[in-house]
C-alpha cells in the first residue's frame, strides 16, 4: 500500500513559509445534528423520572415501614434530583448546540464545551481504527457517534457524537478510504 | 486472545514477507551449519518443545507467591472462624497446611507439564495455563521488546527467562519461562535481525518483488544480511552506573517501594507488631508527658531523633532498593536498539527500538539539583491498563542519576540536536496563578478562616493564612517553571515546582493536538495546548493564543506532511 502511494505521488518537499501552513483557525465548522440536544434532554428526563419513580415507590409501598427520618427526607431528595437534572438539562441545552466538527484532507477536528472550549484535531494518518457507535436511544432517534482511536490511549479517543447515521457512515468510509490508513 | 485478535493481520504479514523470509531462514540455516557453536538455531522445528526442568522452580515460586497473596485475605477469616491460633499444631491444621504446600509444589510440576512452546516459521507459539488453556502466537517481526530476565536461581545453571512484547495494546506478551542463556541471546538476535530485515523489506523489498527478479531479491537479502550482521556485532556501551551513582540515586529518589513491594505478603504481620509496639510506647509516652517528668524541649529532641532515625532507615532501605534494581547498570546500543541491563539478584535486560522512543524526560528533584544529577527517561508508548512497575517497565527506559553533562550527551544520542536547557522557553501567563487561586483555593480557605474567626480559634486562622501563602508560593514556582519551546525540530517543555522536569519530543510523533480555551481566557487572548503522544499527553496552559495556534498548526503540519511513522 505504501509503495503504491509513493509511486502515485511525485515526492516534493518544497520550502513553505509560515503563512502557507494551513491554519485550523480557518476551519469551516459544521454543527452536529439538532436531535442530539433533544435526545440528551429527553434521556436526562427519563433518568430523573426513573429515579423519582423508584423513590416514590419506596416511599408509598405498604410492605415494610420506613424510619421517620427517611420519610421526612423524601421531598428534599425529590427536589435534589429535580435540581441536579435541571442543571444538567441546562448544560446540555446550551452546550450541545456548541459541538461542531470539521473535516480536512488530512485531519478531522471537533470543537466542544460550554465554558471551556476545546478544539481537538486528529490527523487521519495516526488513526488506528474507527467505530460507529449506536446506543438504543441513538438508534431510536436515528443518530450515531463516530469514535476514532489513535495510539494516544483510551482517554483520548476522538469522538463526534450526535451525527446522523448516514453522516457517521460517510465519515467512517472517508477515514477508512484515506490512503494513509494502514501505512501506520 | 492474542491469536484470535490478530489472525487477520498475521495472514497479511505472512503474504507480504513470505519470500524474503524463506530466503533468510535458509541462509541462516547454512550459517548455522558452518558455525553452530556461536549461534544456536532459533527455529525449533514443527515439534513442540518443553522448557528446561529448572522452570519447575520458577513455576513453583510463582504459584507460591500467588497463593500467599490470595491467602492474605483468607487468613483473618480462617483465624476467626476456626480459632486457628489456639491449636496451631493440631493435626487438622498441619494436614491442611501440608496439603496446601504439596499441592502448590505439585502445581509447579503441572504448570511445567502444561507448557509447550515452539519457534516455527518465524512464529513463536506457546501453549500454557492449567485450568485456562492459552495459546499465544507471535510472529517474530511483530515483537517490539525483548526482555531477558535472569532470576538468581537460574544463574548458576545458565538459564534465562525471555519476555516478548508486541506493539499491540494490553497483555499481548509471551513468556518463554526457561531456556538456556545462549538460546535466549540467539532468539533476541533473531528478533532484532527479523526487525532489520522487515524494515528493509518495507523500504526496498517491494520494488524488488515487483520486478520479480530472483537475483535482485537474493542480493537484497544479502545486503540486509550484512546490515543486520553489523548491527548485531557492534554493541556500544553508552552509559554505566557505578555503585556510587546508584547510592546517590537511592538517596535522591525514594526507592523504598521496591523493598516494601517485595515484602507485601508480610504486611499484616508487620502492621500488627508495629501497632502493638506503638500502643505500648504510646501509653508510656502519654504517661511521661502527663507526669511532666520530661521537659518539653527534651521531648521535642526525642521526637527529632526518632524522626531522623526513621529517615535514615528509609534512606538506607531506598539505597538498598536502588542497588537491588540498578546494580551493574549499563545502557548500550546495537543497531537501532537501546539495551538496558541491570539488577542484583534478578538480572534484567530490556531492549527498546530507538524509533519507538516518543519522548525524552529529564527529571530533577530539589535534591538532584543540589547534587547536579538528572534522572533520564526514554518513554515508549504506554499501553493503557498495563500498570507496570515503572522501573522494570520496558515502556520507560530509565537512566538513573546521571550527571547533567551525561544527560545532555545521552539526549543528544537519542534525539540528535536536542538541547533541553539551551532553549528560549515561552513562559505561561501570570493569570495561571490567579486562576488556580480563585478557582480552587480561595473559597475553601476563606471558609476555614471565617470558621476560625467565628469560633475564635487563632490556630485555625493562622493555618488558613499560611496554607494560602504556601499555595500561592507553589503556584508561583509552577508558573515560573512552566514553559514551552519549539525549534522547528523538537518541541520542548519545562515544568516543575522546586525541581525541574524537561521533556522533549519530535512533533511528527503527535497523535492528536488539543487546544483549550475558556471564555475568560479568550478575552485575554490565552489558550492551553495539549499534545497527545503514544506515551501520554503533555499540557501547557495559559499560553498566548497566537503562539498556541501557530504551534498547533506547525505540529499538525509536521505530522501530516512528513508522514513519518510514530513507531
Amino acid at each position: 500500500m505504501k509503495t503504491d502511494t509513493q509511486q502515485e505521488t511525485v515526492f516534493s518537499n518544497n520550502q513553505l513559509s509560515v503563512d502557507e501552513i494551513p491554519s485550523f483557525k480557518t476551519l469551516a465548522l459544521v454543527p452536529i445534528s439538532k436531535k442530539y440536544r433533544a435526545l440528551n434532554i429527553f434521556s436526562i428526563g427519563l433518568i430523573a423520572l426513573a429515579l423519582i419513580g423508584i423513590i416514590t415507590g419506596l416511599r408509598f409501598q405498604r410492605f415494610w415501614s420506613l424510619p421517620d427520618n427517611l420519610l421526612l427526607a423524601y421531598p428534599y431528595v425529590v427536589a435534589g434530583i429535580v435540581a441536579i437534572g435541571g442543571v444538567w438539562v441546562l448544560y446540555h441545552f446550551f452546550a450541545d448546540v456548541r459541538i461542531f466538527y470539521a473535516i480536512r484532507e488530512q485531519d478531522i477536528s471537533k470543537q466542544s464545551g460550554l465554558i471551556f472550549r476545546k478544539l481537538s484535531c486528529q490527523p487521519i494518518l495516526r488513526v488506528q481504527h474507527v467505530e460507529v457507535n449506536r446506543g438504543p436511544l441513538d438508534r431510536w432517534a436515528g443518530l450515531a457517534s463516530l469514535q476514532v482511536f489513535s495510539a494516544g490511549g483510551e482517554m483520548y479517543t476522538f469522538e463526534i457524537p450526535g451525527l446522523s447515521l448516514s453522516r457517521a457512515e460517510q465519515l467512517r468510509e472517508f477515514i477508512l478510504a484515506h490512503k494513509d490508513i494502514g501505512a501506520r | 486472545m492474542a491469536a484470535s485478535g490478530s489472525s487477520e493481520n498475521q495472514t497479511i504479514n505472512i503474504m507480504r514477507s513470505q519470500e524474503p523470509n524463506d530466503d533468510v531462514s535458509l541462509s541462516l540455516k547454512n550459517e548455522g551449519e558452518g558455525s553452530s557453536e556461536d549461534r544456536p538455531e532459533v527455529e525449533t522445528g514443527g515439534d513442540w518443545q518443553r522448557l528446561a526442568v529448572i522452570s519447575i522452580l520458577y513455576f513453583t515460586i510463582r504459584n507460591f507467591t500467588n497463593m500467599a497473596q490470595g491467602l492474605i485475605y483468607a487468613v483473618p477469616a480462617l483465624a476467626i472462624s476456626f480459632n486457628i491460633w489456639d491449636n496451631l499444631f493440631s493435626p487438622q491444621v498441619l494436614i491442611g497446611a501440608g496439603v496446601l504446600f504439596l499441592s502448590t509444589s505439585g502445581s509447579g510440576v503441572i504448570s511445567y507439564l502444561m507448557y509447550k512452546f515452539r519457534v516455527h516459521n518465524q512464529h513463536v507459539e506457546i501453549h500454557h495455563g492449567v485450568f485456562q488453556r492459552r495459546y499465544t502466537n507471535l510472529p517474530l517481526w511483530r515483537i517490539q521488546n525483548v526482555k531477558i530476565e535472569r532470576p538468581f536461581y537460574y544463574r548458576p545453571f545458565g538459564y534465562a527467562l525471555v519476555v516478548l512484547d508486541t506493539a499491540g495494546s494490553g497483555k499481548e506478551e509471551a513468556k518463554i519461562v526457561a531456556v538456556p542463556e545462549s538460546y535466549a541471546e540467539a532468539l533476541k538476535k533473531q528478533v532484532l535481525y527479523e526487525k532489520v530485515q522487515h524494515i528493509g523489506d518495507d523500504v526496498t523489498g517491494k520494488s524488488d518483488e515487483e520486478m520479480g527478479d530472483k537475483d535482485s531479491s537474493t542480493q537484497h537479502s544479502a545486503k540486509i544480511d550484512t546490515a543486520a550482521a553489523s548491527a548485531l556485532t557492534n554493541e556500544e556501551v553508552l552509559n554505566r552506573r557505578s555503585v556510587k551513582d546508584i547510592i546517590i540515586h537511592g538517596i535522591t529518589n525514594n526507592r523504598v517501594w521496591i523493598i516494601l513491594g517485595a515484602a507485601a505478603p508480610f504486611y499484616d504481620d508487620v502492621f500488627g507488631v508495629v501497632s502493638e509496639w506503638l500502643a505500648n510506647k504510646g501509653l508510656q509516652l502519654n504517661q511521661i508527658v502527663g507526669e511532666q517528668t520530661v521537659a518539653w524541649w527534651q521531648f521535642g529532641l526525642y521526637a527529632f531523633v526518632v524522626l531522623m532515625m526513621i529517615m535514615a532507615l528509609v534512606a538506607l532501605l531506598s539505597v538498598g532498593g536502588a542497588l537491588f534494581t540498578f546494580y551493574g547498570y549499563t545502557l548500550s546500543r546495537t543497531g537501532d536498539r537501546y539495551i538496558r541491563r541491570s539488577g542484583l539478584l534478578n538480572k534484567l535486560e530490556v531492549s527498546m527500538r530507538a524509533s519507538r522512543i516518543q519522548m525524552i524526560t529529564a527529571k530533577q528533584d530539589w535534591l538532584d539539583k543540589v547534587l547536579k544529577r538528572v534522572n533520564l527517561y526514554f518513554e515508549q508508548n504506554s499501553t493503557a491498563g498495563q500498570q507496570m512497575q515503572e522501573l522494570m517497565s520496558p515502556n520507560k527506559l530509565i537512566v538513573p542519576s546521571v550527571t547533567e553533562d551525561e544527560a545532555f550527551a545521552l539526549s543528544q544520542e537519542v534525539m540528535p540536536g536536542c538541547d533541553l536547557r539551551g532553549q528560549h522557553y515561552q513562559t505561561i501567563s501570570r493569570r495561571f496563578i490567579r486562576f488556580w487561586l480563585l478557582a480552587a483555593w480561595t473559597t475553601p480557605l476563606i471558609g476555614i478562616f471565617v470558621v476560625g474567626a467565628v469560633t475564635s480559634h487563632l490556630d485555625i486562622m493562622i493555618g488558613a493564612v499560611s496554607t494560602f501563602i504556601i499555595v500561592t508560593l507553589l503556584l508561583t514556582l509552577r508558573w515560573w517553571r512552566w514553559g514551552i519551546a519549539y525549534d522547528n525540530k523538537y518541541v520542548y517543555i519545562r515544568r516543575g515546582r522546586v525541581g525541574v522536569d524537561y521533556q522533549c519530543f519530535e512533533p511528527y510523533k503527535a497523535q492528536q493536538v488539543i487546544v483549550k480555551q475558556s471564555i475568560f481566557m479568550k478575552k485575554r487572548k490565552l489558550a492551553t495546548i495539549k499534545f497527545v503522544l503514544a506515551s501520554g499527553a503533555v499540557t501547557v496552559p495559559f499560553l498566548p493564543e497566537e503562539y498556541v495556534n501557530k504551534l498547533a498548526d506547525s505540529v499538525l503540519y509536521e505530522v501530516e506532511a512528513t508522514r513519518k511513522s510514530w513507531m
